[in-house]
């Protein structure tokens, strides 16, 4: 017996499990017929099979879906077949009272095999191309098999190569197996199986009372009986384990290293551990209450459950569930629940000591929740564990591994720690001491890594100068640090890493690297970097194409990775990743929810692979079109960014992280409120404000604080806009390290408050400090715009002289960065600088307002077009060549254009204007009654704008939506 | 303080009780310090009271003021009368499992006490159930440990005992043993609270169980919580707070205690190590090296603390001492980890680092969480440029006590030989935030700040005033702020600072270059600021030092 047969206590054959064996059972009744009951098509049939080869290959999984689950999976295969599928199943399951029960259920599916696999085999490999939907899945049937009977081996993945070879082998070994297993199925196991199917059932049929339940009694008294017997066999399976044990380090040796996490096992039978487990659960019921929205703790439970209950688990299982949590810590932030998640881990240390990977999860944990000290403290730990490859056993010294350890990941990982705490510094300081000792150990791997992250943090976080910083060290960058300003020391930066990566091959560093470049194009001039020599031509723009090629080229990773797909199966996650990607419809949702209608049993298809695309790519490549939107956004076309942030939230949004669907969400809203007004706009933001409700709360809440802003400014409510200002002064303050984006947005909205408020003087100093700031710091885009709001200001002040300098200024700059839409709208400002200075420029004007019109049209949002409209009729009222009486519609039709645009805008000083135009008009032709309405408007709108102005009491951010 | 006499009668009688219940270790301490008591010489031969005195007397040369003489006032004594056993005539069920327990075949001692309910008897066969489960579980943990690592093998008696004792406590039947159990019980069971109430109840009704006291002891892991106890004024107290103060790094306050203890135990050989203990924590190497030599005399077999002493040979480098030390416990056990431990020093001395590992692993599979000896083979593996290996040993030690600020240190080192001084620092920091007042782990942090790679003198600076402060022995820092002030282009602070090494090293009688580049820089120091008779004074101090420096300085003069 004991030869071939594993102890009791290492079977893994699970409820789970046994409900697998049904369905297949089900798939393949004894009745040979080409498509058995219950499916009406072989579409149908296949489709069913595809789902169990999915289910089969989840058994690596290290959680087990529970029976509820099982069931709204086979819902969402077909609901036809639903109801005939779950009814069987709970059924057969719960008739499953005795050992012989289960034996019957072995023998049967034995049959299944033994009756037809001589001659299935035949078939199949005279029909079927392994790769084959029908191929796979008869594999896949089989492997589950095997791994009833014994714990599998080899991985799937080895068993599917072999296949070919050995189809007929494997049949039979499984033949011998199933006979010895079913004759031999230790008494006691089968009596806990009986159990635990019991509760199983139990779990799932609590939620839908239809079902009875008649064996659990049986099997309980059985269980009781034995108890006794458990605790005498003990020392009998402890020392299986041990020996087993000893097998699997050989095994290890061979191929995939397996670990048992034993002695678990063990004392999942004592009554001390069932207790723990219950208080704890009840620990993090609490969590589940203290947040809401907080993703993990139903899953946690689970797994934390299943951790303490009888399973063995795969150190590659491990691994895998520890990728996935990290993956999953990244993508849900915050709401992640720490403490939840943490317990587990805590658990997981306790049982393996030596599985360090463990201390790096905390240290995410514990990075996304803010938790400074946790956070240093594990990573320290983590690395002085494992010198950065981990534990002994998961270490693979063939590749890059010497024996020095990879101590400069340790500090590439700290140097991504201070940047995420906003220290760019230190930041600094350790990612130098990184390239210094990748180059010491001539890792270039991690050396093209820690130059992609420091240029990272030179374009993100505004650093004047990094002399001192870069300049004090002996890195490449010193050489030329000391000459170049930040942006130079960037670009060469960025060119090197980008060489580098492309030397090594590292495809997702090669397209992280094209979206810098692309980002550092689309803002910054490039100028020669060296200035001896004779000059080539200098070329003093930024260049569209450049971010456009350096865009597409960074979304070429997706089809390098589809193209190989087969080699990116080493990690453990994958074997989790099967059934998710099953759930996962082809299309993107909103597209299943059009096709619904259509009642097509076949709009939900699986995909029988998985996806073999791993995140981090689509998450790059996610980001990529993130990119492209705000290129378009710079550029000036709104349709562009709108269908590229589109694109984002549609394909990528399940893969991306956080922040990065919360900025498309912004852009979405921007979007909305520009085009649209307020009103939906805020509509739009209370659905995100649901949707990422703690997480990535700065940014949502930056958004509302910005459309508050906009809204108070135009309706004229100038108290709300000092208040909202103010806000965002507090968010621009250093506590959490300096944002230079949010500290120019924070000043030049200042400035147009006090601008708003007619405080000329005050306005143009704030702009003044803020265009020396954004020159300091090298923001040539903010510049554009400061240059514009300085015009404006002296527009306003009634000094179009000084105004002038200011607007041509600005228009150079937007010419140099290629910015239309802002350049579009210098220009009508400077059409209406020039319309000021009375009727004799008018005709410029005009004409500077034609140039800029097709843009406007084309691209601008409300405020601007109602300007141009606004100014254009202007130009053409003050032109005393015009006559209002001959040509009325020139005049009154971008007039009522404007108007209708401005009370979407709900901007009453504008739209006050407009009206006084149209009333003028009126008044001129003479049309008394349309001139009175016009004129009643006007005043209303004049009204509201003094009422928005006295009433000032109520809170602001508690009032509005 | 009682009088030694009735001292010595408690412990006579706890002798006996402690030995009944089978609590050996703690019947050994009481056991040691009964005899330490100072014994009356009218009643004693005299060979007796040489023995005594001869070896007194080595110890009286460190002693500064005889303490004894001077009692503290204020404190009052209670007298715990001295419990009566219950069970007078032992029964015969009492007496067969006390010998199955002797023959350590605890399950049968607990069978055949099953019925039993007399105190004593309750109390036996718990303990031994106790003690066969910690059995099982020691086993456990070799059969499965897996290549993760341990699994967590559980005493699988601890929550039928706690039950039992809990009833039992809640009854009030309990006795001062049975709540000692309890503790143990309720500690493993990670109930620290409880325990803790459990323990000093316990210290309380019955003082003479040391085991109890240690207990507590590790139960206290900070000041706070030392002084909410509320323990009865018995002599005990001050042997559980001297322990408690060694523990909680106050080594000053544990030694004041030891020194008062002494006056009625001065022959204590526990008190003797442990004054040996806290000296060594205080670096004073000599006093710990005659405590060591004297208690050897006494107590020639004795292994417990000797790694200590091994540690302050090898630091001393006194090769042949240390040898004699490690074959003499290799002679007594060596399956000790102590022996381990002392045997891996000699062989580290000797320079065969690798066989120093075998043993230091050898001592870690006897006692996974002994503390030093993951520390030395951290520095083990150091020597032997195998710095992640000795990263991890590091760690190790640093997991297990997070207090230990040589392990924290030698991370540093580490990850500075390394070429890492940035994250090297990180481990500096933690170590001098636990031994504030040690120059070398500041002298360490500024050289690290010093390195080329960071350069960051001003931090460097700091932290050499701040070893400068702190007696620094090898007088590093003081050339070093010189140097460094000196070359950041502070010449008065610089001056300041080579003046003070140099007071230091006329005090010391040491030369060597740093009083040549002192005078140096001084002599043209004194000369540029025109102050030109100190310069003629340190040229000419100059002159005693060979090289042609002196005479040319002189003639600029």
């Amino acid at each position: 017996m004991a030869g071939i047969l594993k102890p009791p206590g290492a079977f893994a054959v699970t409820p789970h499990k046994v409900s697998v064996c049904i369905l297949i059972q089900m798939y393949a009744p004894p009745a040979m017929m080409s498509v058995p009951f219950p499916f009406s098509s072989v579409a149908q049939h296949n489709r069913f099979g595809l789902y169990l080869f999915a289910l089969t290959k989840s058994c690596e999984d290290i959680l087990e879906p529970k029976l509820d689950e099982l069931i709204n999976q086979l819902r969402e295969i077909g609901d036809v077949l639903y109801q005939w599928l779950t009814d069987q199943l709970i059924s057969r399951l719960s008739s499953l009272s005795s050992p012989d029960d289960l034996f019957n259920l072995f023998s049967d599916l034995r049959a299944i095999l033994g009756g037809t696999d001589l001659s299935a085999v035949d078939d199949e490999q005279v029909v079927l191309d392994p790769n084959s939907n029908l191929g796979m899945m008869s594999i896949g049937i089989i492997c589950m098999k095997g791994k009833l009977q014994v714990l599998p081996k080899i991985s799937y993945c080895a068993q599917l190569q072999r296949f070919n070879v050995s189809t007929s082998v494997e049949i039979i070994a499984t033949h011998d197996c199933g006979s010895v297993l079913l004759s031999d199925l230790h008494r006691r196991g089968v009596c806990h199986l009986l159990t635990n199917i019991g509760i199983y059932c139990k779990e799932a049929l609590s939620s839908c009372p239809a079902y009875e339940l008649p064996c659990l009694d049986d099997s309980s008294n059985e269980l009781e009986a034995l108890s006794e017997y458990e605790n005498m066999d003990l020392e009998n399976i402890v020392f299986e384990k041990v020996n087993k044990e000893i097998e699997a380090r050989k095994k290890a040796s061979e191929e995939v290293s397996f670990h048992l996490h034993a002695p678990k096992a063990l004392f999942g039978l004592v009554e001390d551990i069932k207790v723990s487990a219950v208080s704890k659960s009840q620990g993090g019921d609490k969590c589940r209450e203290a947040s809401p929205s907080a993703h993990a703790p139903n899953d946690a439970m689970r797994e934390f459950d299943s951790i303490s209950g009888a399973f063995l688990r795969t150190n590659w299982q491990m691994q895998g569930y520890l990728m996935e949590q990290a993956d999953a810590i990244e993508k849900h932030g915050s709401s992640f629940s720490l403490n939840s998640f943490e317990l587990i881990l805590r658990q997981l240390q306790k049982l393996a000591p030596e599985l360090h990977r463990v201390h790096f999860l905390r240290y995410l944990n514990s990075l996304y929740h803010d938790d400074y000290f946790a956070a240093l403290e594990n990573l320290h730990r983590y690395f002085d564990y494992s010198a950065g490859t981990e534990g002994f056993d998961f270490a693979q010294p063939s590749i890059g591994c010497n024996s020095f350890g990879r101590y400069e990941i340790a500090l590439l990982c700290l140097g991504m720690m201070h940047f995420h705490f906003g220290h760019p510094k230190q930041a600094l300081d350790v990612l130098t001491e990184a390239v210094c000792l990748s180059q010491q150990h001539s890792n270039d791997t991690c050396l093209a890594y820690t130059l992609a992250a420091i240029s990272n943090l030179l374009s993100e976080i505004g650093i004047s100068t990094t002399t001192g910083i870069l300049g004090s060290s002996y890195s490449p960058i010193t050489s030329i640090g000391t000459m170049l300003s930040v942006q130079q020391q960037l670009f060469v930066l960025l060119k090197e890493s980008f060489r580098r990566a492309e030397s090594l091959k590292l495809k997702r560093l090669v397209a992280a690297n094209h979206l810098a470049m692309a980002k550092f194009d689309l803002t910054h001039v490039q100028r020669p970097l060296l200035s001896f020599g004779p000059k080539t031509a200098m070329r003093l723009r930024t260049c569209p194409t450049n971010v456009c090629k350096e865009l597409r080229l960074a979304s070429h990773l997706i089809s390098d990775f589809v193209s190989e797909s087969s080699t990116m199966t080493t990690d453990g996650a994958f074997s989790t990743s099967w059934l998710k990607n099953l759930q996962k419809p082809m299309g993107s949702l909103v597209l299943t929810q059009e096709n619904v209608s259509g009642k097509d049993s076949n709009a939900f298809q699986f995909c029988a692979q998985p996806s073999s695309i791993p995140g981090s790519v689509l998450q790059l490549v996610g980001s990529s079109y993130l990119l492209r939107a705000t290129a378009w956004e710079a550029y000036g076309s709104a349709p562009l960014t709108r269908v590229n942030t589109l694109i984002y939230a549609t394909c990528f949004s399940d893969g991306s992280s956080l922040s990065d669907a919360a900025l498309a969400h912004v852009k979405l809203i921007q979007h909305l409120a520009v085009f649209k007004g307020y009103k939906e706009a805020f509509s739009a933001l209370k659905i995100a404000e649901e949707k990422f409700l703690s997480v990535a709360k700065s940014r949502i809440l930056l958004l509302k604080l910005q459309l508050l802003h906009e809204r108070s400014l135009h309706r004229g409510h100038l108290k709300l806009a000092q208040k909202v200002c103010d806000e965002l002064g507090v968010m621009a303050s250093s506590v959490t390290g300096v944002d230079m984006d949010l500290k120019t947005e924070a000043s030049l909205r200042h400035a147009r408050t006090l601008l708003a408020a007619n405080q000329f003087s005050e306005a143009a100093a704030v702009a003044h400090s803020l265009f020396c700031m954004c020159y300091k710091f090298n923001l040539q885009v903010e510049n554009a715009s400061v240059l514009l709001l300085l015009a404006e200001i002296h527009k306003k002040s009634g000094n179009a002289v000084l105004g002038i300098p200011y607007a041509l200024a600005s228009l150079s700059f937007c010419q140099l960065l290629n910015l239309d839409l802002l350049k579009a709208s210098a220009t009508l400002t400077l059409a209406e600088l020039w319309l000021s200075f009375g009727p004799n420029h008018a005709k410029m004007a005009s004409n500077l307002i034609q140039q800029a019109l097709p843009l406007i049209l084309g691209h601008g949002g409300l405020e601007l077009r109602a300007r141009a409209f606004i100014a254009e009729a202007k130009c053409l009222l003050s032109d005393p060549s015009f006559s209002v009486s001959q040509n009325p519609e020139a005049v009154l039709d971008p007039l009522r254009q404007a108007s209708e645009e401005l009370q979407v805008l709900e901007d009453h000083e504008l739209a006050a204007e407009a009206f006084y135009l149209i009333a003028i008009v009126f008044d001129k032709l003479g049309r008394l009654a349309e001139r009175e309405e016009a004129a009643a408007l006007f005043k209303e709108y004049v009204l509201a704008l003094e009422n928005e102005n006295r009433q000032d009491e109520v809170d602001p951010l508690l009032s509005t939506p | 303080m009682s009088s030694k006499e009735s001292c010595r009668n408690e412990l006579r009688s706890a002798i006996r009780q402690l030995s009944n219940r089978c609590l050996y270790s703690a019947a050994q301490w009481a056991a040691e310090q009964l005899v330490g008591i100072e014994q009356d010489p009218a009643k004693y031969t005299p060979t007796n009271t040489r023995f005594q005195r001869g070896s007194s007397s080595i110890r009286r040369r460190f002693r500064t003021n005889d303490i004894t003489s001077t009692p503290v006032a204020g404190v009052s004594y209670v007298s715990t009368p001295v419990m009566e056993e219950d069970e007078v005539e032992d029964s015969d069920f009492y007496l067969l499992a006390k010998s199955y327990f002797d023959c350590r075949e605890y399950r049968r001692a607990a069978h055949v006490l099953r019925d039993q309910t007399g105190r004593r008897s309750v109390f036996l066969r718990c303990y031994a159930l106790y003690l066969a489960g910690e059995k099982r579980k020691e086993e456990e943990m070799i059969e499965l440990e897996g290549p993760l690592g341990k699994s967590n093998a559980v005493n699988r008696e601890l929550i039928s005992l706690e039950r039992e004792l809990s009833t039992s406590w809640k009854n009030g039947t309990v006795d001062p043993f049975g709540l000692y159990l309890y503790g143990i019980v309720l500690k493993d069971k990670g109930n620290e609270n409880l325990a803790h109430t459990v323990l000093v109840e316990s210290v309380n009704s019955y003082p003479w169980n040391w085991n109890a006291w240690s207990e507590l002891k590790s139960l206290c892991t900070s000041i706070d919580i030392l002084n909410s106890l509320n323990l009865n004024n018995h002599w005990m107290k001050d042997y559980f707070l001297a322990s408690a103060y060694q523990e909680l790094r106050m080594h000053n306050e544990s030694l004041t205690k030891y020194e008062y203890l002494q006056g009625t135990f001065s022959f204590s050989n526990y008190i003797q190590a442990q004054i040996a203990k806290a000296q060594y924590s205080l670096r004073e190497f000599e006093q710990v090296e005659v405590i060591f030599e004297e208690l050897l005399r006494n107590d020639p077999y004795r292994v417990d603390d000797m790694d200590m002493y091994s540690n302050v040979l090898y630091a001393k480098e006194c090769f042949s001492a240390l040898s004699y030390l490690a074959h003499r416990v290799f002679m007594t056990d060596k399956y000790r980890p102590e022996s381990c431990c002392i045997i891996g020093n000699y062989y580290s001395l000797k320079g065969q680092h690798e066989k120093s590992v075998v043993y230091f692993r050898r001592a870690l599979k006897l006692d996974k969480n002994y503390l030093s000896a993951w520390t030395l083979m951290g520095h083990e593996y150091v020597e032997m440029k195998n710095t992640p290996a000795a990263i991890d040993a590091y760690r190790r030690a640093v997991d297990i006590n997070p207090r230990d600020y040589r392990a924290w240190y030698g991370l540093g080192q580490a990850y500075e030989m390394m070429h890492m001084p940035l994250y090297a620092l990180h481990y500096f920091r933690k170590s001098v935030f636990l031994q504030p007042n040690d120059s070398r782990l500041w002298i360490a942090m500024a050289q690290c700040y010093e390195t080329e790679q960071l350069h960051m003198l001003e931090e460097a600076i700091k932290c050499y005033r701040r070893a400068a402060n702190c007696n620094d022995s090898e007088a590093i820092a003081l050339n070093q702020l010189a140097k460094l002030h000196h070359a950041l282009g502070r010449d008065e602070e610089a001056a300041f600072y080579y003046k003070k090494d140099l007071e230091r090293m006329e005090a010391e009688e040491r030369e060597g270059p740093n009083m040549v580049e002192a005078l140096i820089f001084l002599a043209t120091h004194c000369r540029a600021h025109g102050r030109f008779e100190e310069a003629e004074v340190y040229c000419t101090r100059l002159l005693d030092y060979t090289g042609p420096v002196s005479f040319t300085y002189l003639k600029n003069l």
